[in-house]
């Protein structure tokens, strides 16, 4: 179980979140919407460490994480995609994926990678093809980054997983593939997820409650029907978004 | 096994083969170029370790170099300690030394890494200099070391050894996870952060293996000159030559940059008998300077790029 | 206690004007020109050959220089930086090349052994207690001026406007129509003509040999860290913390030290502030 209590964090005079208390159940997974720059992706850096927080804490399975190092707390099982995409630029699909993959031990960093069975699997869970993991990152369109990174968090082995953005940019078909994958894993693997998106229709079969940020604030929750017709989010939420 | 892997063993084999028939074939005098060559294989190595992948470019190599060469020389030199002692304590020192540039990769990286370590070069030469110079030897530095082996040939064997070994087990390394790791450092360090993994520790192990080889080549390069001087190591023309070796052979390769340590040697000694004079290291660096400008990644990158083309015209004419 | 004060404010004066040229090329361009110590030396060489082997008259020379650094400046964008724009790291080892291949031509060209030069201006000033060389004096007031005058320049002027919007905001200043190829150029010209100048007064200061780049690209690459890198007020304030440091040191501890008091502050700077006290961007 992944919970946050009132997580704060200004930058400057600006109070990109204020206050944000989340749960999500292992299991049981959480879509969170809201405008530009309400402050979603700044929530992910949060949990994940990459920012520290002005106040509050945040939990994994009941123990405290807030002084885990990022690389630990991914190895605990919490892992995110980057909005935009942050593939290691000059080094093949397969290599990308293999850096996720490694133990974090030198015993085991020290072997050579004699086969790549386990990055195949991946990359092609993800639908690439065999002959795409010997490209760089420069040579994918946008959706097959995306898919990049995507692959780079499962081959983390995540328990919790923070998808920021995963389905801009990509066709209806790549979304589709994306979806089916990530509830497959959610049956065989009971993997959490955090969803932001702006494509509700993606995160209706993905997510059980809805989570809305306006403005740094958390304005409303409860399950993705409730969330939807609700008239201040509609509001809120189509109005700007 | 993996193709790539067995076709470099096989190239390593070959390069031994030939460096140990070598001086049967060619005199004292080449064999003398060769040595030094080698040891600065031995500093490009190194510095490849360290820098090649990661993207902390280190401007301050010679500070290691220095402080295995000034370490062992001052056992030796003042205290009589034998060589078996004295040589592995440099390299100790060394990597403590290493630790020097660690902690301000924590903090830094890219232009101020390379600045900071290039402060810390002339640091050192300052403070060699003024601080117990009759310990030092202060600017003059100190001769009449003792040496390990003499004559050509034997310091040769020595100097192939220790590269065979440094240069093998580098490349080696490289070539596993910690190469992919290195290089997704150099990349983006957050994000491999964000693939759990601990880059503190893997920059500290980049680092200290460095530094071993900093240390050893250092000690051994002093017990074959015989003698040390501030302004020989600690010096923007000696870091000249190992960055240069590396960038023109092709960082991050550790082959690459053995390479051109050979290049760069040999280069100056076969435009000697055409211009004897100071126009010599004109050309020398022009030619560097050209070359680095036409292919920023190095010999390793042509070499590359036209087995590339090759295969390529193999394939259309294959299917034409 | 007056001497102090007075040679450290001196000194830094001299700092700043060694350092403003080599800011002024990161503040624009972001890109580290390790090949400024050999736009010192240059204009070293070239204002001895002038002034002392052809016999001109003083002044000439150092405009002589001055010109001869601007061209040099320009050459060294045009063939070099540009060619390798937007890798900040191959443009600093592609000039740090460069300035071993500038030493070799000098060595080719005037001899490796050091060359003493005549003061620009002989003679001694007095201060109450206190004295400095006219020709330490001199380049003080010159750097102070040279100063004055970009300051001016980058406010007043069209040009000199465009200049500081590049190096606020590049992306910015292309979309309100202002031209980075002809403000490039121009920072390197300009910084090639206050390099020169600033070698003439370092050769006057020192001696002129084909070693004399390293110092001087170690002094701008301290104050530029000190004071923060791409920050022209930044570098000014770092060159007196800077010259006052060395001054104190080497008059009240030990001569030998001058350069270590200045690696001791980069160090420490770096590790503390590595933004530098006055920085605003990150590299
Ligand atoms: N590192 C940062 N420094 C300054 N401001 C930031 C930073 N990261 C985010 N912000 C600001 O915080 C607010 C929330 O941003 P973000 O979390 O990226 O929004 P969202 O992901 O919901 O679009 C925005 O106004 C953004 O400009
Ligand atoms: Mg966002």
């Amino acid at each position: 179980m992944l919970e946050a209590k009132d997580l704060s964090k200004s930058f400057g005079g600006l109070k990109a979140l204020q206050q944000v208390t989340l749960r999500a159940e292992f299991g049981h997974s959480v879509g969170i919407i809201g405008p530009n720059g309400a402050g979603k992706t700044t929530l992910f850096n949060l949990l994940t460490g990459e920012i520290k927080a002005d106040s509050g804490h945040v939990s994994l399975d009941g123990m405290s994480i807030d002084t885990e190092p990022i690389h630990e707390r991914v190895k605990l099982g919490l892992a995110r995609t980057y909005q935009v995409p942050r593939p290691f630029a000059e080094i093949s699909v397969r290599e990308n994926i293999r850096v996720s993959m490694m133990e974090d031990n030198l015993k085991y960093m020290l072997r050579v990678a004699w086969d790549d069975t386990g990055e195949q699997e991946i990359a092609e869970s993800v639908g690439f093809t065999a002959q795409q993991l010997d490209q760089l990152p420069s040579e994918l369109a946008m959706g097959d980054l995306r898919k990049l990174e995507l692959a780079r968090t499962l081959a983390t082995n995540p328990k919790v997983l923070l998808l920021d953005e995963v389905f801009a940019g990509l066709t209806y078909g790549e979304i589709e593939h994306i979806s089916n994958l990530l509830i497959e894993r959610r049956k065989t693997h009971g993997t959490t997820y955090l969803i932001v998106s702006h494509d509700l229709k993606a995160l209706q079969p993905l997510v059980d409650d809805v989570l809305v940020i306006h403005g740094g604030n958390v304005i409303k929750k409860g399950t993705f029907d409730e969330v939807v017709s609700d008239p201040q989010v509609q509001n809120a939420y189509l109005g700007t978004g | 096994m993996n193709s790539t892997l067995r076709r470099g063993i096989y190239g390593w084999i070959a390069f031994a083969v030939v460096m140990v028939i070598l001086p049967h074939v060619v005199g004292t005098g080449v064999t003398r170029s060769f040595v030094f060559a080698m040891y600065l294989a031995i500093f490009a190595v190194s510095w490849d370790i360290m820098s090649g992948r990661t993207g902390y470019i280190s401007f301050g190599h010679p500070f290691l170099i220095g402080i295995g060469g000034y370490t062992t020389a001052l056992l030796t030199y003042h205290l009589h300690w034998p060589l078996f002692l004295s040589i592995p304590t440099a390299v100790v020192i060394t990597m403590i030394g290493g630790t020097l540039f660690f902690f301000p990769a924590l903090r830094i990286r890219g232009t101020y890494f390379a600045l900071v370590t290039l402060a810390f070069m002339e640091l050192i030469y300052g403070l060699v200099q003024v601080i117990a110079p009759n310990v030092t030897g202060g600017t003059r530095g100190l001769s009449g070391l003792e040496t390990i082996v003499t004559g050509a040939i034997p310091n040769y064997y020595l100097a192939l050894v220790v590269l065979l070994v440094l240069g093998f087990t580098m490349w080696l390394v490289i070539r596993t996870h910690i190469g992919t790791a290195l290089s997704a450092v150099g990349m983006d360090e957050d994000a491999v952060r964000a693939s759990g993994i601990n880059v503190t520790r893997l920059k500290l192990f980049a680092f200290m293996l460095s530094a071993f080889a900093a240390g050893l080549g250092g000690a051994l390069y002093v017990h074959y000159l015989g003698s040390i001087a501030p302004r020989a190591l600690f010096d923007v023309g000696f870091l000249f030559q190992i960055l240069v070796a590396c960038l023109l052979g092709g960082a991050g390769t550790i082959s690459g940059p053995i390479a051109g340590a050979f290049f760069l040697t040999f280069l100056l000694e076969w435009l000697r008998p055409y211009f004897p004079g100071p126009e010599r290291f004109l050309i020398y660096g022009a030619v560097a300077l050209v070359l680095y400008v036409y292919q920023p990644n190095g010999l390793h990158e042509l070499v590359r790029n036209g087995l590339k083309r090759l295969n390529q015209l193999k394939l259309s004419r294959n299917t034409s | 206690m007056l001497q102090i004060l007075v040679q450290g404010l001196v000194l830094s004066g001299f700092y700043a004007l060694i350092a403003v040229g080599f800011t002024l090329i990161f503040s624009v361009g972001r890109v580290l020109n390790l090949a400024y110590g050999s736009f010192l030396m240059l204009g070293g060489y070239i204002y001895y050959q002038g002034a002392q082997v052809v016999g001109l008259p003083k002044f000439p020379s150092l405009i002589i220089a001055g010109i001869a650094g601007a061209v040099f400046g320009m050459l060294v964008y045009r063939i070099l930086v540009k060619r390798l724009s937007g890798n900040v790291v191959a443009v600093e080892i592609a000039t740090l090349i460069l300035a071993v291949v500038v030493q070799a031509a000098v060595v080719l060209v005037f001899s490796p052994s050091p060359k003493s030069m005549w003061p620009l201006v002989p003679g001694v000033l007095r201060i109450g207690d206190a004295s400095v060389t006219y020709n330490i004096f001199i380049a003080a007031v010159v750097s102070w001026i040279l100063l004055g005058g970009l300051f001016l320049f980058t406010g007043m002027t069209h040009m000199g406007r465009a200049i500081r919007a590049v190096s606020m905001d590049s992306k910015g200043a292309v979309i309100s129509g202002i031209d980075p190829e002809r403000v490039n150029i121009l920072t390197w010209a300009i910084s090639g003509t206050f390099g020169a100048i600033a070698g003439v007064f370092l050769a006057t200061y020192t001696q002129l040999d084909p070693n004399m780049w390293v110092t001087p690209l170690i002094i701008a690459v301290a104050v530029v860290i000190v004071g923060g890198i791409g920050s022209i007020l930044g570098s000014l304030v770092a060159a007196h913390i800077i010259g006052m440091l060395e001054t104190i040191t080497t008059s009240l501890i030990a001569a030998e030290l001058r350069g270590v008091a200045t690696m001791l502050i980069i160090i420490a700077v770096l590790l503390v502030a590595p933004k530098g006290l006055f920085g605003k961007s990150e590299l």
